[in-house]
């Protein structure tokens, strides 16, 4: 590997992002269906970087902001954390970013050109069909979206709730689609108001996004007629502003997450009573838990272990359903196949009952066309391609994958277009669509986890079950920006660690030596484990030969920026210059509001300052230099406090070498923890280093 | 291996506050290890001239970089063309490098940044000791593998001097007596009859007294020789 240090800024972060992406992932980033770079916008965020933040969020994933609100986030259930207290809370910082670039975002927005010359139609827009366009358009093609539904979205706008996911946050995401000179046709269904043949008539290239987009019913006595619903058509019904009358008594049917918001709009819709009916138990169920948990706490009620048998009516008119005692869900191969008791027959009163078992694709457009559907009712599809049976007409999203999450459309949907994109450019399809599956790094040995220090993950604030349930308002609070900065500070940065130059190392074990994590092992060379390592940095600027780099947080540069961080200084100056490399661990950038003579060098930990970092300030001309280092008890890595003041000691020498007072340089603790803010200590300091220069 | 120390920074100024262009050439291997002139050494000796430099009013331009070993002119000669726009060169390397670069420069100057010491290891990071003396003729087979010639402060070959007292040296308290350890040592390698045999008058024509030394290890050189012929 060659040396990243010598490299120019820019320079600088492309090849630690090219570094990166040829290491193993951190689990974060592995886990996310896009891989999306937690770790990289986690950290930018600690350092109150927040446009660059959602540079690296919105590179992957054109429905960042729906994600931020609704994304069942994988990530987090993989964060390394996990194993010391709990994990990051990813995707809420996700949406802190993105609330915090809203105005950068808006500034963006601009047509792309369409250089290609050639057209691309798609049918729907879900997350799937959203995603296809983006890319594309970013290409350069000329995209038409057809949407059946008065607004663009899917099931983002056409079902999913609003106390979930605000159409104001998702209309974000569509604008910036749409903005780069997406044409949309909506309220405009193929089979029904233009066939497929038209449409692939009309275009160079085809992908189908379609979803699915019917729910599936149950063959019991007593299902059809009034009474009894199901849940794709009521949750659109409800997004459309559709007036219902439910009674005071809903019974839902299943256990999934469709099911709860049912249940949980049913509730919004002023049912007093909402019951669900499942087969499988608590620890079965396949909703999420948090989905369950908010579900129970706005008065859901939920009965395990029961198996629809038949809706009973009373003169057409729903009286409730009867249920089986259900003896097992699966069998023993894990299979789907619930068992009932047929002895133990339940009943249970509704007015209405919701049916939410599932969904399936309507191809019913496909008819009259070369597309073939599989006798199950399938969109016929080459997964290696994503081409259907007819040249040219591509698959993307669940129509093809079946149920899953958005973010997982969203990545079906860029190898759709991929493939759209290779095909119409008479490239070879296989085997060159983008793969998320990728390697990611080890778990922390538990040694490792024992020298973590656990802090408490940030709550998730969230409206009072009493008032959330009486109106659609979304029902959860983002992060004000004190509770984001410290809950981005508890990440330990996985994969983004220490790597060495291997033509720079001599195999001198200081490294080794120096690490409180046993991460580097030095043989012939210095490797460092990215299992082990925890990004604090303590290593780099003790290595002798100045091969290690750090690959986020990127300090190396201090040294370069110094000049423009110190400025041209007017020799007559009333006011010492100080530089002062502040620790943004604990409450971030915050704390540093200061005035002009003190010249900040936010630094992630100060573990990572060099004692040429120090001294390139004084050849600056800086009058003093503070190293200001978190409250006491609050650094987040094992043996910085003593090697930094080392390197402050040996500054001290250096400078009186040159006669300088070793008094300019010193080290100080601060932060909210022990009452001294970062700003008295820098502004004490200036008034020391005053008399200092008075004395001389 | 070869441990230095940094000379004190007045005296690298002395040597180089009359030129212009100065290039602190840093060393990668054992000096680095010894954290005297490896590349981060090399910087800090840097950003100190160039700050002795300003408080002087005086305009000289100083850079840094390095490489792997000075001793060995494939690690240098890359960077040679680049070495040599400078008006004065300051290895950090062990006076081997200076030496061996300085023969090798042609009229640019090379002076030392670094103090070379002695052969040492290291017992902890940042401590070096000096265990071997490069006499060239060795004798760790006779005394328990610790070295008389370097470790005595007199270089005895037949035991103690009458200096020795509770395991030190009269030197200094904080030496010890290398022929108190050595005694120790044999005891308990179970060889100590092996001092009884009285050693003979060293030649010490074979350490540096006998002038400066080469070593040449003939096939190998051969094979050199003959490759050159062919070309
Ligand atoms: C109630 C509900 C809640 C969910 N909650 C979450 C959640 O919290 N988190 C999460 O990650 N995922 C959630 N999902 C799943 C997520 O919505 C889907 O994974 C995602 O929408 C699938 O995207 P898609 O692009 O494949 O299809 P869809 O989103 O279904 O989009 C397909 C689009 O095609 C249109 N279409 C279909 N046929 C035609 C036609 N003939 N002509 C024109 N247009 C047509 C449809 O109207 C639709 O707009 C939820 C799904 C549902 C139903
Ligand atoms: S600690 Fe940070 S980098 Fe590691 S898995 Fe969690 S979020 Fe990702
Ligand atoms: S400190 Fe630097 S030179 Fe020494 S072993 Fe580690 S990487 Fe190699
Ligand atoms: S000292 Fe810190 S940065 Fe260096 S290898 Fe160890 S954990 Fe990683």
């Amino acid at each position: 590997m060659s040396s990243v240090q010598t490299a120019d800024k820019d320079n600088y972060l492309k090849r630690i992002a090219e570094t990166k992406n040829k290491r193993p992932y951190s689990p974060c980033r592995a886990a996310c269906p896009v891989n999306t770079d937690a770790q990289a916008y986690v950290g930018l965020i600690a350092q109150g970087r927040y446009n660059e933040a959602f540079e690296v969020i919105t590179a992957p994933n054109p429905i960042a902001s729906v994600c931020s609100l609704i994304c069942h986030h994988p990530c987090e259930q993989a964060c390394r954390r996990c194993t010391v207290d709990e994990p990051l809370a990813i995707r809420h910082l996700k949406r802190f970013a993105l609330e915090k670039a809203l105005d950068y975002r808006h500034s963006r927005r601009k047509p792309v050109k369409k250089t290609k010359g050639k057209s691309i139609g798609i049918i729907g827009s879900g997350p799937s069909g959203l995603a296809a366009a983006n890319d594309l358009a970013n290409l350069g093609y000329d995209v038409t979206i057809y949407e059946r539904h008065p607004m663009l979205g899917g099931m983002l706008s056409s079902t999913i709730p609003p106390y979930r996911l605000p159409r104001k946050t998702l209309q974000e995401d569509i604008e910036d689609v749409i903005s780069k000179g997406v044409e949309v046709k909506t309220n405009c269904e193929i089979g029904k108001d233009i066939t497929i043949n038209d449409i692939t008539a009309k275009h160079d290239a085809v992908i189908i996004a379609a979803g699915l987009s019917l729910s599936r019913s149950l063959n019991i006595p007593g299902v059809e007629g009034e009474g009894v619903v199901l849940a794709i058509p009521f949750l659109t019904d409800v997004s459309f502003g559709k007036k219902l009358d439910l009674g005071s008594k809903v019974l839902v049917i299943g256990g999934g997450n469709v099911a709860m918001d049912v249940a949980r709009t049913a509730k919004r819709l002023g049912v007093k009573n909402v019951e669900m009916v499942c087969l499988e138990s608590a620890e079965e169920m396949p909703a999420w838990k948090w989905e369950v948990d908010e579900a129970v706490e706005e008065g859901v009620s939920i009965l395990h272990r029961q198996g629809p048998k038949a809706v009973r009516r009373e003169g057409g008119k729903v009286k409730g359903l009867e249920v089986l005692k259900v003896i097992s869900v699966f069998d023993a191969n894990g299979r789907f196949n619930p068992v009932f008791d047929n002895s133990q027959i339940s009943f249970i009163e509704a007015d209405n009952i919701i049916i939410t078992i599932g969904q399936m694709a309507n191809l019913l457009f496909l008819k009259d066309s070369h597309i073939q559907v599989d006798e199950r009712g399938r969109v016929v599809w080459d997964p290696e391609t994503h081409m259907s049976s007819a040249k040219g007409v591509f698959v993307a999203g669940e129509v093809v994958t079946g149920p899953g999450s958005a973010i997982q459309a969203v990545a079906s949907g860029h190898r759709a277009a991929v493939a759209a994109h290779l095909y119409l450019q008479g490239e070879k399809i296989e085997g060159a669509l983008p793969v998320y599956d990728k390697e990611k790094i080890l778990p922390f040995p538990t040694d490792v986890v024992s020298n973590i220090m656990p802090e408490h993950r940030a709550k998730i604030h969230h409206l009072p079950p009493e008032t959330r349930c009486s109106s659609f308002s979304h029902f959860e609070f983002g992060y004000d920006e004190i509770e984001a900065l410290k809950e981005a500070g508890r990440c330990r940065g996985c994969g983004s660690g220490a790597v060495v130059d291997t033509s720079k190392c001599m195999a001198c074990l200081t490294c080794q030596r120096v690490c409180p994590y046993g991460a580097p092992k030095v043989t012939a060379w210095s490797e460092i484990d990215p299992a082990r390592c925890q990004a604090c940095g303590l290593c780099a600027p003790e290595c002798p030969a100045q091969a290690i780099s750090m690959l986020s947080y990127n300090t190396m540069d201090i040294r370069k920026t110094m000049p423009s961080i110190i400025g041209v200084l007017d020799t007559k100056r009333e006011k010492p210059v100080i530089a002062a490399f502040l620790c943004t661990h604990h409450v971030g950038v915050l704390g540093f509001d200061m005035p002009d003579n003190i010249r900040k060098v936010p630094v992630h930990c100060t573990s990572r300052i060099d004692i040429t970092d120090l001294l390139k300030a004084f050849e600056c001309g800086a009058d003093g230099v503070a190293v200001v280092r978190c409250p006491e008890g609050s650094c987040k890595y094992k043996g910085v406090g003593k090697r930094v003041a080392a390197r402050v000691n040996r500054t001290k020498e250096l400078i009186s070498m040159l006669g300088i007072d070793a008094g300019r340089i010193e080290l100080f603790r601060a932060g909210s923890g022990n009452g001294n803010s970062y700003a008295s200590v820098c502004n004490e300091f200036a008034e020391r280093i005053k008399e200092i220069a008075l004395r001389k | 291996m070869i441990v230095g120390s940094q000379k004190p920074i007045e005296e690298i100024w002395d040597m180089v506050k009359d030129s212009k262009k100065v290039l602190v050439f840093g060393c990668n291997t054992c000096i680095a290890v010894c954290h005297a002139g490896g590349d981060k050494e090399a910087e800090t000796i840097a950003m100190m001239l160039r700050m002795r430099a300003s408080q002087e009013g005086k305009n000289i331009e100083v850079k840094h970089f390095s490489v792997m070993r000075h001793c060995e002119p494939e690690y240098f000669v890359p960077v040679m063309e680049e070495v040599k726009k400078y008006d004065l060169v300051l290895s950090t390397a062990c006076g081997v490098g200076v030496n061996f670069l300085s023969e090798r420069i042609g009229d640019v100057p090379v002076y030392p940044g670094v103090n070379t010491s002695f052969y040492g290891g290291v017992p902890a990071s940042g401590v070096f000791t000096e265990l071997c003396g490069g006499c060239g003729d060795c004798v760790l087979h006779l005394t328990g593998g610790i070295c008389p010639i370097v470790r005595c402060s007199k270089s005895l070959m037949n035991g103690p001097c009458g200096g020795t007292k509770d395991g030190k040296c009269e030197v200094s308290d904080e030496i010890d007596c290398a022929w108190y350890l050595i005694v120790e040592r044999m005891k308990k390698l179970g060889t100590l009859d092996k001092l009884a045999e009285i050693q003979p008058p060293r030649n010490w024509s074979s350490s540096a007294h006998g002038g400066p030394r080469r070593i040449v290890v003939e096939h190998l050189q051969e094979l050199e020789q003959k490759e050159d012929n062919k070309g």
